[in-house]
C-alpha cells in the first residue's frame, strides 16, 4: 500500500531530522543564536562513524558511540573558542551578537568542509551498515535492516533525550537558563557550563544523525547541508528553543516531503521545506509550537 | 582617538582610501600586462559591487542576508535570459537586470520585513536556496545546471576592465552620498537602535525595503556586467558558499566601513587565485580569517589601519613634548 | 476635550494586570508627574502612549484624534516624543548627528535639522561634542543627548521616562531648567520620575500610580501627602 509506505518513509526521515533540529533547538534555546554549523557536526559524525569502521575496522555498534562521542567533543571545543563572547558581555561596537553568531557559524561551516575536503578527500564512501539483512518485512513494509535498527537507535536517543530535557536535574537547568540567563546564575546555575554542555550535547546529537545515515548518503564533506537545512525549517517550524516542537515538527516535515515528493514534485522536494519555512515566518513567526515574545 | 571617534570623519578618509584603491586598479594594467590576471581583477570587480551592496545592507542598516551572492546571479540571468530568448543586447538587458534584481530585492524586503537576528538570516538562506534549485531545475527556460551563454560586449578585456572599474566607482560614489544624506542617517540608525529609531519618526518599514532594494539592484547591475564579460552563467552563481565568500570579504575588509568591501573584495579574491596556484586552501585560510576577525578584530582589516594610524599620530603627537 | 486625553487603558501581560482602567487627561502647556512603586504600570503607560505598545483596551487622544495602537513612527510625526528609561542613543553616529535624524525624520531639511541640532546642543551644554561619535559620549552625556532629540520639532507631548536617573548633578539641572525653560513657552510634559524634589520643583500636578491603577491625580504637594499614595509606596506598614 502506497500510503502506509509513504508514511513509514516519512516517519522513518522525519527521526532522523529530528536528532539534528532537537539539538538545533537546545542551542537556540540556552545562547539565543542559531548555528550555521549544524550541519557540519552531522557531517563529522558521519565521517568518525566510517572512518572508525573502515580504518580501524572497529564494529559499527562501537563506531556509533564513538561517532557520538567525537561530536560532543567538536562540539565543546568550538563552543569554548568560539561561542564565549555571546555571554562574556560582549561589547556593542563592530559586530552584535546575532551577527558575530551568524559570520562565525557560518564560516565555521565552510572551514570544516573545506578542511575535510582538503585533508580527507573529496569523494564519498559508503558508512558501514548496522546490520547485514538487506530486506525486513514488517507487515506490508519492507525496509533495509540497517535503516531499521539506525530508525530504532536514533528513536531511543531522541526519546531519552526528551526524558532528560524534561525531568532530570541537568535538564531542569538546562531550561532556567534557557529561560532567564541572569536569574539562573542568581539561583547558583552556572550557565557557562550549561551552554557547553548543551552544546556538545546538540553536536553529539547531529553526529549520530550522520553516523546513523552514513550508510545511506555517503558522507561527503558537504553532506551536512542538506540535514541542516531541514533542520532550520523544523526548528522554525516547532518554535525556536522548544524540543517537543523540534521533534514534533521533524516528524511532520519527514511526512510532508515523503507524500510531496510523490504526488507534488520529486525534483522540487527540497524546497517544500523552505517555502513552508517562509510562509511560517511570514504568519506565524513564533512558530507552531513558540511563544510569542513582545518587544521593548 | 580622534578620528575614530568621529564617524563623518571616518566616512571622508574612508571614501579617499577606496578612491585611491581605485586609482590603483586603474593603472594597474600599464605593469600588469596579463590576460588572465586582468581577468582576475575583473572578477574581483563584479564581487566588490556585491560586496558594496551587502555592506549597505548589512554592515549599514544591520540586515544580515544571507543572499547576496543570488542577486547577482539573478542579475546575470536577466540579461542572458533576455538575449537568449529575445536576442536583446547589453543595452537593454544591463538596465532589466538592475530592475529586475530590485524588484526581487523588494519582494524579499517584503516577505522578511518583521524579522530579526537569525529568522532574518534564515528566511534569506531559504530564499537563496530555493532561487538556486529554481534556476537550476528550469531546464528549458535557463538550461538549467548547464548554465546559459550570454553574448560578448566588448572585442577586448581591457574594455571591461576600465567599464567596470567606471561603474564600480560611480556605485562607491553613489553609496557615499546615499550615507552622508538624511537617508544614510536613517539606515544607520535602523542599525543602532530600530526601537529608538521609530521612536524618532523613522519610517523603518520604508527605509529597510529602500536598503533592501538599491543593495539588490547593485547586484543585479553587477551580476549582468560579469554575465557579459565571463559569457557563462550559471546556477553556481547563487552557491551559499558564494555568498559566504561575500561576508567573508566584507568582514575581512571591515563591516561598516566605505573601504572595507572594495579592499576586502580585490584583496580576498587576488590572494585566493594566488593560493588557487598553491594547492586550493583559500577557503580554509578565508574561513579562518572570518572567524578570527569577528572574534578578536570586528572593525576588519580598515579597522586595524585606522587603529594604528592613530596610535602612531597620538605617538607624533606626544613626542615633540619631550 | 483635554489635550492628550486617556480614557479606559487596560494592558496586561500573561496573567499579570498591568494597567486597570486608566483615565486622565493633560491640558496643552501642563508639566505633569508621573509617580508610583516600582511595577506600578508607568514605564507600561508611556510604552502605550509612545506607541510601542498596543493596549488591550481604552482608547487615548491627542488633540482631538485618536492615537492608541498607531505605530511609534506614526506618532512620532504627529507630536509624540520620547525617552526612555534605558538610555537609547545611535551609538556609531556623530552626536550632533543623532539630532539631525530625527530632524530630518520629523520633516526638517537636513540644514535646518543641523542648525537646530547645533542650537539644542549649545542650551544642553554639549556644544563642543558634535563631532563625536554618541558611543563615546559618557552616560549623562548620552542621557542629555537622547533628551534633546525629543525637541528637535517642537513635539506635542513630551514622554520623560526617569530622566534624571543615576545622572550628575549638573547635568540634571541643565536639564531641569531647559524643562522649565520649555514648559514656560507652552511646552506640555509628561515626566515619570522616582526623584521626589525634582517632580515637587517642576510639577504643579502629579498622577500617582499603583498596581495598573490611578490612585491620585491633583497638585502634587497634596498628591505626596495623600495618605493613599503614601501607602502604595511604603507598602502596608504605614496604616
Amino acid at each position: 500500500m502506497l500510503t502506509l509506505d509513504l508514511l513509514i518513509n516519512g516517519l522513518i526521515i522525519g527521526v532522523f531530522y529530528a536528532l539534528m533540529a532537537i539539538g538545533l533547538s537546545l542551542i537556540f534555546g540556552i545562547l539565543k543564536v542559531v548555528n550555521f554549523a549544524h550541519g557540519e557536526f552531522y557531517m563529522v559524525g558521519a565521517y568518525a562513524y566510517t572512518l572508525a569502521a573502515l580504518a580501524l575496522n572497529l564494529s559499527p555498534w562501537l563506531a556509533l558511540p564513538l561517532a557520538f562521542v567525537v561530536g560532543m567533543l567538536v562540539g565543546l571545543m568550538v563552543e569554548r573558542t568560539l561561542m564565549r563572547p555571546l555571554y562574556a558581555g560582549y561589547g556593542s561596537w563592530g559586530l552584535r551578537r546575532d551577527e558575530y553568531a551568524v559570520i562565525v557559524t557560518f564560516a565555521l561551516s565552510i572551514l570544516l568542509i573545506n578542511l575535510v575536503d582538503k585533508f580527507i578527500g573529496p569523494y564519498g564512501f559508503r558508512g558501514p551498515a548496522l546490520v547485514g539483512i538487506p530486506r525486513i518485512y514488517l507487515g506490508p513494509v519492507i525496509v533495509s535492516g540497517h535503516r531499521l535498527f539506525a530508525t530504532i537507535a536514533a528513536t531511543v536517543v531522541i526519546i531519552a533525550t526528551l526524558l532528560i530535557v524534561r525531568y532530570s536535574y541537568w535538564g531542569r537547568q538546562i531550561r532556567a537558563v534557557a529561560q532567564n540567563r541572569l536569574g539562573a546564575s542568581l539561583a547558583g546555575i552556572d550557565p557557562a557550563k550549561v551552554s557547553a554542555i548543551v552544546f556538545a550535547l546538540a553536536a553529539g546529537l547531529a553526529a549520530m544523525s550522520g553516523a546513523l545515515l552514513a550508510n545511506i548518503f555517503n558522507p561527503t564533506p558537504d553532506v551536512g547541508a542538506f540535514p541542516a537545512a531541514k533542520s532550520y525549517v523544523i526548528v522554525v517550524l516547532g518554535g525556536m528553543g522548544s524540543v517537543p516542537g523540534a521533534a514534533m515538527g521533524s516528524l511532520v516535515l519527514g511526512v510532508l516531503e515523503s507524500f510531496g515528493g510523490v504526488y507534488v514534485s520529486y525534483q522540487y522536494r527540497d524546497a517544500f521545506g523552505l517555502v513552508l519555512l517562509i510562509l511560517v515566518l511570514l504568519f506565524r513567526p513564533q512558530g507552531l509550537l513558540g511563544e510569542k515574545s513582545r518587544e521593548v | 582617538m580622534q578620528m575614530l571617534a568621529d564617524t563623518r570623519g571616518r566616512m571622508r578618509a574612508e571614501l579617499w582610501a577606496s578612491l585611491v584603491i581605485l586609482a590603483g586598479v586603474a593603472i594597474l594594467p600599464t605593469v600588469m600586462t596579463n590576460d588572465y590576471w586582468r581577468g582576475v581583477i575583473v572578477v574581483s570587480m563584479y564581487f566588490a559591487m556585491l560586496s558594496i551592496g551587502w555592506n549597505l545592507l548589512a554592515g549599514y542598516t544591520g540586515q544580515f542576508s544571507l543572499a547576496p551572492a543570488t542577486f547577482g546571479m539573478i542579475g546575470g540571468y536577466t540579461t542572458g535570459l533576455l538575449a537568449y530568448h529575445l536576442n536583446a543586447t547589453g543595452l537593454s538587458g544591463i538596465p532589466a537586470a538592475l530592475i529586475v534584481a530590485g524588484m526581487i530585492g523588494f519582494i524579499l524586503a517584503r516577505i522578511v520585513m518583521r524579522l530579526r537576528g537569525p529568522y532574518l538570516a534564515l528566511t534569506t538562506l531559504s530564499f537563496a536556496e530555493i532561487m538556486r534549485l529554481v534556476i537550476g531545475n528550469s531546464i528549458d527556460f535557463t538550461r538549467g545546471d548547464l548554465g546559459l551563454n550570454v553574448p560578448s560586449l566588448f572585442e577586448s578585456r581591457l574594455i571591461y576592465y576600465y567599464a567596470m572599474l567606471v561603474v564600480l566607482a560611480l556605485i562607491q560614489l553613489g553609496i557615499y552620498a546615499l550615507l552622508s544624506s538624511p537617508a544614510g542617517l536613517y539606515l544607520r540608525a535602523i542599525r543602532d537602535d530600530e526601537v529608538a529609531a521609530a521612536g524618532r519618526g523613522i519610517m523603518i518599514v520604508h527605509w529597510k525595503t529602500y536598503a533592501f532594494t538599491i543593495s539588490a539592484a547593485i547586484s543585479g547591475l553587477a551580476g549582468a556586467l560579469y554575465g557579459h564579460f565571463a559569457q557563462l552563467v550559471s546556477p553556481e552563481m547563487g552557491l551559499i558558499s558564494q555568498s559566504g565568500l561575500i561576508i567573508s570579504m566584507v568582514v575581512i575588509g571591515g563591516l561598516g566601513t566605505l573601504v572595507g568591501p572594495i579592499g576586502g573584495a580585490f584583496l580576498v579574491y587576488v590572494a585566493s587565485e594566488l593560493l588557487r596556484e598553491a594547492g586550493g586552501y583559500q577557503l580554509i585560510i578565508f574561513a579562518l580569517l572570518v572567524i578570527v576577525f569577528a572574534r578578536f578584530f570586528r572593525e576588519g582589516l580598515w579597522g586595524l589601519l585606522s587603529a594604528g594610524h592613530e596610535r602612531l599620530m597620538a605617538r607624533r603627537a606626544a613626542a615633540p613634548a619631550e | 476635550m483635554s489635550y492628550l486625553f486617556v480614557h479606559g487603558l487596560t494592558m496586561a501581560f500573561g496573567g499579570v494586570r498591568a494597567l486597570e482602567s486608566v483615565t486622565f487627561g493633560i491640558e496643552r502647556g501642563e508639566l505633569v508627574g508621573l509617580i508610583g512603586p516600582n511595577g506600578s504600570g508607568k514605564t507600561t503607560l508611556v510604552n502605550i502612549l509612545s506607541g510601542h505598545l498596543r493596549p488591550d483596551g481604552g482608547r487615548v487622544e491627542l488633540d482631538g484624534r485618536r492615537i492608541d495602537g498607531l505605530r511609534p513612527e506614526i506618532l512620532a510625526r504627529r507630536g509624540v516624543l520620547r525617552t526612555f528609561q534605558l538610555t537609547r542613543v545611535f551609538p556609531r553616529m556623530n552626536a550632533i548627528d543623532n539630532l539631525v535624524a530625527v530632524g530630518c525624520a520629523l520633516g526638517l531639511t537636513q540644514r535646518e535639522a543641523e542648525r537646530r541640532g547645533s542650537k539644542i546642543m549649545e542650551e544642553l551644554s554639549l556644544a563642543g561634542l558634535c563631532g563625536l561619535d554618541a558611543g563615546h559620549l559618557s552616560g549623562g552625556q548620552m542621557k542629555l543627548l537622547e533628551f534633546g532629540a525629543c525637541f528637535m520639532v517642537p513635539p506635542k507631548i513630551a514622554l520623560l521616562d526617569e530622566p534624571f536617573a543615576a545622572i550628575h548633578p549638573t547635568m540634571k539641572e541643565i536639564m531641569a531648567a531647559f524643562i522649565r525653560r520649555y514648559h514656560a513657552a507652552g511646552q506640555t510634559f509628561l515626566l515619570i520620575s522616582h526623584d521626589m524634589p525634582v517632580i515637587v520643583e517642576l510639577c504643579p500636578r502629579a498622577l500617582c500610580l499603583d498596581a495598573g491603577a490611578v490612585i491620585a491625580d491633583g497638585l502634587t504637594r497634596e498628591v505626596l501627602t495623600d495618605r493613599v499614595v503614601i501607602e502604595a509606596y511604603l507598602g502596608e506598614a504605614a496604616a
